[in-house]
């Protein structure tokens, strides 16, 4: 019924768009637009068997065509293959499969203009959210762990099919509601990848079947919608969200089947819970400091538990993510950016064993420093991210050389510290180095 | 005598704030030769030199409503193609396609060489400064007024600027960009008046570092075009579909 809705909006913009085309349509050459990019992504694993872990060409091309000052289609591709796998063969052949070669769709949207309001409907990214490097409010695409973190978050969002409306209902006060049929789950590492996640510390003595997740991508029963209210008065720029999913990553539950006469199967089932999100962001800059807040409920949220006694290995915890950051540049060359947030279950944290889960409060600090020599042709960052409960911290210094306008050479590392089964700390022998060259047009 | 006494008394008691009315009259005309009209766009051209160095190009499209609402968008080089930059009065925006969503960003950040957000994103200085008439001085052989510029709030990039404004046509000639400290940042000279729809206008502005002379920018304004600019190009949520 959603759906039909959102043909009828569409169909009722296209026909004004349309007919406005005729006085605006701009020549072709103007109105097409291509630019591209080319990366070369070398990594270089320290700890012992130190090795190649990334040999990476990527590309990326985009075009946009303006049809009228009312309609446009975008569509954007990035395509990669890393020799990494032909270069050695210390990953397994699933993990090759996964990773070795990629050509993806990452945009494919018509966008529809009409006042005040837009509507863009394909294949996208929607981005809900203040904060930087952080998903506490980012919620409706799903996310590609398979290179844990570490890529440009536009890289980590799996573009997804939506239809996507905007409407300004007046000065400052804008309405967006989201819909989609795409329910694709967050992307994971296979099993044996340079960051594999930790697996979950079952102890069973029965033997174990895990199923696969393979509910289907498209479902309009299953769909996913939600709404953001964006609001600027006096500099104070407050939006409110809520979104209805399924759980991006996966919550195995757990069964018994009985298998007489031989002991019973613990079967691990991947599920992907319904779950609701209700959320607030704040941005305000006061003098030279910007200030910015996300807070995100979920609702429905579930997490596995290593509890003998309980049925199906999962318990319902309502999550509240919560983070305040503050940006200030000292000495008007060191761009600064602090963040702290937390996790909050409503229920006990015992038993769980999520790697970003510490306790009942979950503390995280982000620092991000930024500068630039050589008239900002030079310019050396780095990123510190401690788990204050966990104890386990990633350090991620980067020198990006901007050679030419177009050419942008960046040298970096990542190290990762921390108890075995903590977020960063998982990753503790992938500490890397990284070489990597991209060409723009 | 006594009628004398108080003529005088009213003329000197006008006198003060008839000084600061022309000198915030001669800012105000001088704004016109920086400011096509209320509602504009304009293409901006970086070119940034440093000693021996090869210079830099930065290409902007600039969108301009009312005072203090602009949207920038980065149009050369290759590397920063895709980002904008949305300002409404002291709020700042940067979009960068790699984040993928505006970024909340302080107006004091750099935008590139010696150039602030404020000096795209901010074409005028009536209305965000307070004025004193100081004197009279001589730029390149033209005699200018020279006027003192006191920010009247933080929300400005400039806590003060000393400002040089030719006595013929009130033409901008000459600045000087002060911080809060009383510290000359840099110094700018404008140039290339043109005939634009009608209008008169300083169509380059080049900033010198204070300290470091060799470090300069020139700001050349070019493909100038006074129309109605959509209300939706100055709210942060449609700025990835401006890209």
């Amino acid at each position: 019924m959603l759906g039909l809705a959102a043909a009828v909006l569409v169909l009722a913009l296209a026909a004004p768009a349309a007919a406005q085309e005729s006085t605006a349509l701009p020549e072709w050459p103007e109105a097409l637009r291509v630019r591209g990019r080319l990366a070369e992504a070398f990594a270089y694993r320290l700890h012992d068997p130190g090795d190649v872990a990334k040999l990476k060409t990527l590309g990326w091309l985009e075009g946009k065509y303006t049809l009228s000052e009312s309609a446009d289609v975008r569509v954007a591709t990035r395509g990669w293959y890393d020799a990494v796998f032909d270069a050695t063969d210390r990953y397994p052949a699933n993990v090759e499969r996964d990773q070795a070669r990629e050509l993806s769709l990452r945009e494919a949207i018509l966008t529809l203009r009409r006042t005040d309001l837009e509507v863009r409907l394909g294949r996208q990214q929607i981005v809900w959210g203040e904060a930087i490097s952080t998903f506490v409010t980012d919620v409706v695409n799903p996310k590609d762990f398979r290179e844990f973190v570490l890529p440009d978050f536009t890289e980590l969002r799996i573009p997804i099919w939506a239809l996507d409306v905007v409407y300004r209902l007046g000065p400052g006060v804008t309405l967006e509601g989201v819909w989609t049929p795409d329910t694709m789950p967050n992307r994971l590492p296979k099993r044996g990848a340079e960051f594999q996640f930790a697996r979950i510390p079952f102890r069973f003595r029965n033997p174990v079947t895990r199923l696969p997740d393979d509910a289907d991508e498209f479902s309009l029963e299953r769909s996913e919608g939600g709404a953001r209210l964006s609001v600027l008065r006096e500099g104070w720029d407050v939006a409110l969200i809520y979104y209805d999913q399924a759980d991006k990553s996966p919550v195995f539950f757990q069964r018994r089947v009985p298998q007489p006469p031989a002991p019973d199967v613990i079967v691990l089932e991947p599920r992907h819970p319904r779950v609701h999100v209700i959320g607030a962001t704040l941005g305000k800059s006061l003098d030279d400091i910007v200030v910015r807040s996300e807070v995100a409920v979920t609702v429905g949220k579930r997490y596995e538990t290593t509890d003998p006694l309980d049925q199906d290995g999962v318990v319902r915890r309502d999550t509240i993510d919560y983070l305040v950051g503050v940006d200030y540049t000292f000495f008007g060359a060191l761009d600064t950016s602090l963040q702290v947030s937390q996790k909050i279950l409503t229920g006990s944290a015992t038993n769980l064993t999520r790697p970003g889960v510490a306790g009942v409060a979950t503390t995280s600090i982000a620092l991000r420093v930024t500068t630039g020599f050589l008239d900002d042709t030079l310019n050396p960052s780095v990123l510190v991210v401690v788990g204050a409960d966990r104890g386990d911290l990633r350090v991620s210094p980067r020198l990006d050389w901007l050679a030419t306008g177009s050419l942008t050479v960046s040298i970096g590392a990542d190290v990762f510290e921390g108890p075995k089964r903590t977020l960063y700390g998982q990753f503790d022998r992938n500490d890397r180095v990284t070489f990597t060259t991209t060409w723009r047009f | 005598m006594c009628r004398l006494a108080l003529v005088l008394v009213f003329v000197l008691g006008l006198a003060v704030p008839a000084a600061a009315d022309e000198a915030a009259e001669i800012v105000r005309d001088a704004d016109k030769f920086r400011r096509p009209g209320e509602s504009f766009v304009w293409k901006i051209t970086i070119t940034s030199e440093e000693g021996k160095k090869a210079p830099s190009v930065d290409g902007f499209e600039v969108y301009v409503k009312g005072a203090g609402r602009s949207l920038v968008r980065f149009v050369a080089p290759p590397r920063n193609v895709g980002r904008s930059l949305l300002a409404l009065g002291r709020d700042l925006w940067i979009y960068l396609p790699d984040a993928g969503k505006p970024v909340r960003i302080p107006f004091s950040q750099r935008l590139v060489g010696q150039v602030a957000n404020g000096d795209i994103a901010r074409a005028d200085y009536t209305g965000d400064y307070d004025v004193t008439l100081t004197g009279e001085e001589s730029v390149g052989g033209v005699a200018c007024h020279v006027l003192d510029l006191k920010a009247k709030t933080k929300d400005v990039t400039y806590a003060a600027v000393k400002y040089w404004v030719s006595k013929d046509g009130r033409r901008p000639m000459r600045a000087e960009f002060y911080a809060g400290t009383g510290t000359l940042l840099k110094t700018g000279t404008f140039a290339n008046f043109k005939e634009v729809a009608g209008r008169t206008l300083a169509t380059r502005l080049t900033l010198v570092d204070a300290i470091r002379k060799d470090r300069t920018s020139i700001l050349d304004y070019g493909d100038i075009a006074i129309r109605d600019v959509p209300e939706k190009y100055f709210d942060k949520n449609f700025m990835k579909s401006l890209d």
